[in-house]
């Protein structure tokens, strides 16, 4: 902290409070004993926790979410991974223009995707089901897991990979005894990140979902438009805590710093 | 190490020679996946937009966006807000990112994490936390009553819409500049230093010059996020706080009305790519959010 200066320190304790005050607002709040969302409660308790723990109207929107995400995520890696991998290592012509293709979902409003996922599901007859909903969660998230992976694959050592083919290994063994090991880093922290994309994804979940699928910022939303009650504090809390779970494992795996600014 | 090598020479003669040339194959699940999935959807939102009635095409969907004074002004509100929350990002972020790069150690992991929580937790989540504090019974409502001072109606306007948006954007701001830093060779400043530059100067001749990229980036990652964003306007705003986004969002789901909801996307596409095409311009490729 010493090197900066006194006044961008106070900034920086003000700008902190301001990141963090709704989420922390949400989180006292989940804890009031009483009917109605005050700040601050009156008084404390975790009988809302209990509530909504019991309630399958946000239990399995809750599980939802954790499926969509770890399918979506799953199967995004499967596709970026070899992609990545091509990209670095293939003799692959306009390298630049075929990585921004597969970066694009990045840059496009998701609620420009969820509109023509919604007519085109439509109209292959999948409409609002669960596979509708992991597809276009894999768009959105294909570009979080290839960007990691290709920081670390692109850094690292390539001689132990022609080596092991010099060596004899066909390119399977090639891959899964040395060049995986040695992206995995990569592919783990691309994952958990896709992962909170996907946990964290709004557009193409409302209009992909139908009831039986509604991931859990959905159900949330739509409690949120008729009801003010503490019970969706209880569940944000829940919510909260997840990512925040998540992100402690990413710092300890990786390590917070190297994914924020692995990408170039 | 020389890992990128220019397409036409390998770095590596084995990769030349032996298996490796199949791994191209590598990229086309991807790209099939992705043409199906992401580039035909975009192309049906099109033909959507341009259904006429029975078989023929037709640019009447459009004509009502554009012939219509009351859908002009949500997109002149749309672009305006955006452009008033991007400015907000700049001016409260660059500080924030300029922080996050030049501390080191557990504190910086600390400013990491305090940056990108946010960016994590749900945006409904954060909205609703918005709620709390700015509503009519709200923190600050709450703290206004107890000094005897008036009640502020801070939410259902734009004044709410703009302080939940800023919060959702001020990340992609901050962790766009401190990118930028990080990379930065520290001996340009330090030279500036030495030779007799005080701490302004520095600043405004060589450190903010050269995180130019980033600033730019990070604006043009907060524009394209915020005028294509519902969720906040939706919860913070009601509807007295129509944007273009909310307003397909609503004719898909209240008026059920597909092409028209198809067409105002296919306008929020172009206001996007043209963009893009600007920051193409500006700073070479785009980098794409954190």
């Amino acid at each position: 902290m010493s090197k900066l200066p006194p006044a961008l320190t106070v900034y920086i304790v003000i700008m902190a409070l301001f990141l963090v005050a709704p989420i922390v607002v949400v989180v006292i709040a989940a804890f009031t004993s009483g009917d109605f969302i005050t700040f601050p409660p009156q008084s404390f308790s975790v009988r809302w926790f209990d509530k909504v723990l019991s309630d399958p109207e946000f239990i399995s929107p809750l599980w939802n979410s954790v499926r969509l995400g770890a399918t979506a995520t799953i199967v995004a890696s499967a596709l970026a991974v070899p992609a990545a991998m091509a990209l670095v290592r293939g003799n692959v012509r306009r390298r630049r223009l075929i990585e921004s293709l597969l970066l694009a979902p990045l840059s496009l409003p998701t609620i420009i995707l969820a509109v023509g996922l919604l007519f085109f599901t439509a109209q292959i007859g999948l409409g609002a089901s669960f596979t509708s909903l992991v597809i276009g969660h894999v768009v959105i998230v294909i570009p979080y897991v290839l960007r990691t992976v290709l920081g670390v694959y692109m850094s690292a050592n390539h001689e132990a990979e022609d080596a092991a083919k010099v060596l004899g290994a066909n390119p399977l063994q090639a891959f899964w005894h040395v060049t995986l090991p040695t992206i995995w880093p990569g592919i783990l922290a691309g994952g958990i990140f896709a992962f909170l994309m996907s946990f964290d994804e709004v557009a193409v979940s409302i209009l992909l979902s139908n009831t039986d699928t509604t991931p859990l910022p959905v159900s949330i939303l739509s409690y949120l438009v008729y009801n003010y009650d503490p019970s969706v504090a209880a569940i944000s809390t829940i919510q909260i805590a997840i990512v925040i779970l998540v992100l402690l494992i990413l710092e300890r795996v990786f390590g917070i710093r190297n994914v924020m600014f692995a990408s170039r | 190490m020389a890992i990128l090598s220019s397409p036409a020479e390998p770095a590596h003669p084995v990769a030349s020679r032996g298996g490796i040339r199949r791994l191209p194959l590598g990229l086309l699940p991807a790209l099939i996946f992705l043409a199906v999935f992401f580039a035909a959807p975009l192309l049906i939102n099109l033909l959507e937009s341009l259904r006429g009635p029975g078989e023929t095409h037709s640019l009447a969907q459009f004509a009502r966006i554009f012939g219509d004074a009351y859908y002009l002004t949500v997109i002149g509100q749309t672009l305006l807000f955006g452009l008033v929350v991007t400015l907000a990002c700049a001016l409260l972020g660059y500080p924030l990112g300029y922080a996050v790069a030049r501390t080191e150690g557990t504190f910086k992991v600390v400013l990491i994490f305090l940056v990108v929580t946010p960016l994590l937790v749900n945006v409904v989540v954060r909205s609703f936390g918005w709620l709390v504090i700015l509503g009519g019974n709200g923190a600050i409502n709450a703290g206004m009553r107890a000094l005897g001072l008036p009640k502020l109606n801070l939410i259902y306007n734009w004044t709410g819409v703009g302080i939940a948006m800023v919060h959702v954007l001020l990340p992609f701001m901050a962790l766009s500049v401190a990118g930028t830093l990080e990379t930065l060779d520290r001996r340009i400043e330090e030279a500036a230093r030495v030779l007799g530059a005080p701490p302004h100067r520095l600043f405004w001749h060589v450190t903010l010059p050269m995180s130019a990229q980033g600033l730019i980036t990070g604006s043009i990652l907060c524009f394209t996020l915020s005028i294509g964003s519902f969720v906040t306007a939706l919860l913070l705003g009601k509807n007295s706080t129509m944007v273009l986004p909310l307003l397909i969002y609503q004719q898909l789901t209240v008026a059920s009305d597909w092409p028209f909801a198809a067409a105002m996307g296919v306008t929020l596409l172009i206001l996007v790519s043209a963009i893009l095409w600007l920051q193409g311009r500006l700073v070479g490729e785009p980098r794409g959010r954190p």
